[in-house]
């Protein structure tokens, strides 16, 4: 590690701090329906959309209705992108001439949920597959709406908590609207024009034809990226419109709007841990949420790190500089961008993995086994280290119910949180969600490493599971699992050397993707009815405090515990044992032996 | 759930037009009207034709000019298929390179590999190094190396060949970037291949270092990401100040 890349990192969590508790307080507000400085703006357009939807906003819902209303919606935003997709060559601004023969059925169907669930896992290439009015009138919508949808869950479970003998968590409908209007519209606005600025591109012209100087034609392609860029990274989103995501020098052209990118995919994510607090009026309970999660961020990134600048030992024996000099950076440099360096690569990996935003500025794919551990690692917590919009909160109440309630175990008291009894349904309801994604990684993962298919068949043309792999050995194990983790954690990014664009992969990893987000969000907002209902309990010599760096160790020891430990023998024969065997020196060939016992 | 629906499709619909479509329409407007340049990808146009794009990177394989790093976006620096290699740190086809036979059944090279990229930056570069056998046995009638021969030599499972650069070699000069498009290079790789391009257009060493400095650009704000030289850029100042003769 550099002292100046060390710098980079302290500097980025410096600025998130800094900006926790603005970002909170203005989304409390907001929640809370108290009116801010937006509103002389935004008001007029807010009720509007009240009336053309048919929506009061007045009119409180039950957990049963909130979760209806989230259902509904998400169906609506699943066939609105599935039709997009599926008829773009019908559809204006579309240049290059993109059909449906861009995207079979499974193919529309895996990207429609994919972008639905805030999870943007993408089998295309944007830049040879998607019209710019898929990008802007499909992908870019769902990006603000499924953040705004996963926002409001989260402010509704914090209802539950503040509220007591309540029917009601709050209007579904009047939350996703706040969310995008007050929240991610203002924010992606000035986010766009600062990133376009910079040279990320924003029109809507045919791919421009040059002739380089060496004389060969060159195809360099365009479109509305700035609107969108801004939002994937602010919504944790991370579909990248180009392929190669925020590498690309169009969606990410220096190292400055590295910084902002990986600022906006935390900034949201920090802020409601705040928001809670405040809402919950105790702010020391969010800032424990935020430490807890704090721990873990710099705990990963200052693993990333150094191992991506030590490189692969392998290539330091031919002969290639490993360590970094005034005048190059060293390290890993396979799938990493030169104005980017070690430490801009090994920090955005991180960040986008603790986030459920899955963009990258570089292929994890390639990355040294323990640096790509960091982020594998990171999605298998739930994402609850500032997480997804939303998602991240919620997640980590849910952990921070169990932990309390294996603090009440070991003490043997009914364990309370934030002046709610934590009793059997909650615990249940919290269990179930995070034992679920658990559940689908293993279960598809294993699936898919042990399936046979017909080769050049329907459902898997290269034949077996693992004949979709672009490594062998160990990595090629660490590929699957990473897929399927990604799309259960509803995060995106990927091991990207596997093949995925085939009917078992696009229906397994869409229907990861499905029930990691509503297999989540539903027991979450049954906890928030149930939460809701109950007696408010004051504070006693008994209760365990939950603001303290006590509670903050409990609840790492808890995300740690219950959650990544479940996939430690899964990640032993992944990236572990691959770690040893690179400092061995031994190297894998793609040679496919299927297993036999699935056919 | 039934009485959902209206508003569920209603809602999806109103923002698809405010997100979707108003919100694109008003950057577009103002990115176009306020960084016109920017916003349409920082193109390069010499004699009213394009040549390129200030942000991305383009082949260079002739000895007149920097080259960039290796690239795995289509056939090279294609900005219609931007990818990185997604080859992992012990994959033998990303080390020792991989071969194919072609139409006529030859065996040619389909993944270069490391240490094969390696032998070319020392041979063209004229970096020193040690090698187990002499290159001339890869060489073929042109005295150009045979990627087929040199790869299958380091695939060989009994004796491979050994190749050691007695300088160390800058990372970013033998690995394939993440976008396959990465207009920069490293300080150090455009320090070593100065030599080349000096020798090639007939100037000193001393003078294209010295473009090469200017043309390096510092850390954003001084303290993000790392130093980098703008190939494209470099390459353009060269032709305009020593232009090949």
């Amino acid at each position: 590690m550099t002292s100046i890349g060390i710098l980079q990192i302290v500097v980025f969590f410096g600025l998130v701090l800094l900006v926790t508790k603005p970002v909170g307080l203005f989304m409390s507000r907001l929640f809370q329906g108290q009116r801010t400085f937006l509103h002389p703006v935004l008001r007029p357009l807010e009720r509007l959309i009240y009336r053309l939807c048919g929506v009061s906003e007045d009119r409180e819902q039950r957990w049963t209705q909130y979760a209806a209303s989230t259902l509904s919606f998400s169906l609506f935003a699943f066939l609105f992108t599935y039709a997009l997709i599926r008829l773009q060559g019908l559809l204006p601004l579309n240049p290059q001439g993109f059909g449906a023969a861009q995207a079979s059925p499974d193919q529309a169907f895996n990207t429609a949920i994919s972008f639905m669930t805030n999870t943007n896992w993408q089998w295309y290439s944007g830049e040879a597959a998607m019209s710019y009015l898929v990008q802007m009138a499909g992908f870019a919508v769902q990006n603000f709406v499924s953040t705004a949808a996963g926002l409001a869950v989260a402010i509704a479970l914090v209802r539950g908590f503040v509220r007591h003998e309540s029917e009601t968590i709050g209007n579904f409908w009047v939350d996703l609207t706040r969310g995008t209007l007050y929240v991610l519209l203002p924010l992606s606005v000035v986010g766009a024009l600062l990133l376009c600025s910079q040279g990320v591109i924003q029109n809507f012209e045919p791919y421009t034809v040059a002739t380089t100087l060496e004389g060969a034609t060159q195809t360099i392609a365009q479109g509305p990226v700035a609107s969108q860029e801004v939002i994937k990274q602010l919504g944790t989103n991370g579909g990248g419109f180009f392929n190669a995501n925020s590498s690309h020098p169009f969606e990410s052209p220096n190292p400055f709007t590295n910084l902002v990118q990986v600022f906006l995919i935390f900034i949201l994510g920090a802020g409601l841990t705040y928001t809670f607090g405040h809402m919950v009026k105790d702010t020391r309970q969010g800032w424990a949420l935020f430490w807890a999660m704090a721990v873990m961020f710099l705990a990963g990134v200052f693993v990333a790190y150094p191992a991506e600048q030590a490189g692969n030992p392998i290539l330091a024996n031919l002969g290639v500089e490993s360590a970094a000099t005034a005048t190059q950076s060293g390290g890993n440099m396979e799938g990493k961008e030169c104005r980017f360096g070690i430490s801009g690569s090994a920090l955005f990996a991180t960040v986008t993995t603790d986030a459920s935003c899955g963009a990258v500025n570089s292929m994890h794919d390639s990355y040294t086994p323990l640096g790509g551990l960091v982020p594998m690692f990171n999605m298998q917590t739930d994402e609850v280290i500032f997480g997804g919009v939303g998602a991240g909160l919620y997640g980590m109440l849910l952990y921070a119910i169990v932990g309390v309630f294996i603090a009440g175990l070991m003490v043997g008291r009914t364990p309370e949180y934030i002046g709610k009894k934590i009793q059997q349904k909650e615990v249940k309801m919290a269990l179930f969600a995070i034992l679920a994604t658990s559940f689908l990684i293993l279960v598809f993962s294993g699936i898919t490493i042990a399936a046979n298919f017909e080769k050049g068949g329907y459902w898997n043309a290269p034949g077996a599971g693992i004949a979709n792999l672009n490594n062998a050995g160990p990595h090629g194990l660490s590929e699957i699992l990473y897929a399927y983790t990604s799309a259960s954690e509803n995060n995106g990014s990927a091991f990207a050397g596997i093949t995925v664009n085939t009917p078992w992969y696009d229906l397994t990893l869409g229907l990861a993707m499905l029930f990691g987000r509503f297999l989540f969000i539903i027991p979450a907002l049954a906890i928030a009815g149930s939460l809701a209902s109950k007696k408010f309990v004051p504070t006693s010599a008994g209760t365990l405090p939950t603001h303290g760096p006590l509670f903050v160790g409990l609840l790492v020891a808890t995300v740690i515990v219950v959650g990544a430990l479940t996939f430690f023998p899964a990640l032993a024969l992944g990236p572990i044992v691959e770690h040893f065997l690179m400092h061995q020196g031994t190297l894998f060939s793609t040679v496919v032996t299927s297993f036999p016992i699935w056919s | 759930m039934l009485k959902e629906l209206r508003p569920g499709f209603m809602m999806m619909l109103v923002m698809t037009v405010i997100t979707g479509m108003i919100y694109p329409a008003f950057i577009t407007a103002i990115a176009q009207v306020v960084f016109p340049a920017q916003a349409n990808g920082s193109l390069i146009v010499s004699n009213g034709t394009v040549i390129g794009s200030r942000l991305i990177g383009q082949n260079f394989s002739r000895p007149e000019y920097f080259h960039p790093r290796p690239s795995a976006a289509g056939g090279g620096y294609d900005p219609t298929a931007s990818a990185g290699s997604n080859l992992g740190p012990t994959s033998a086809k990303y080390i020792n390179g991989t071969t194919k036979k072609d139409d006529q059944g030859k065996e040619v090279a389909d993944f270069l590999g490391i240490k094969a990229r390696i032998v070319h930056y020392c041979v063209e570069n004229g970096v020193p190094f040690e090698s187990s056998v002499s290159l001339d046995r890869f060489k073929d009638g042109d005295g150009n190396l045979d990627d087929a021969r040199l790869i299958a030599a380091f695939n060989d499972p009994a004796t491979p060949l050994t190749f050691l650069p007695t300088t160390a070699i800058p990372s970013d000069a033998v690995t394939a970037s993440a976008s396959g498009l990465d207009p920069h290079i490293s300080p150090a790789n455009a320090g070593l291949q100065a030599a080349r391009v000096a020798a090639a257009r007939g100037v000193s060493a001393a003078q294209i270092q010295e473009m090469v400095v200017m043309q390096t650009e510092g850390r954003s704000l001084g303290f993000l990401g790392e130093p980098a030289v703008n190939v494209l850029a470099l390459n353009l100042a060269i032709d305009e100040r020593f232009p090949k003769k």
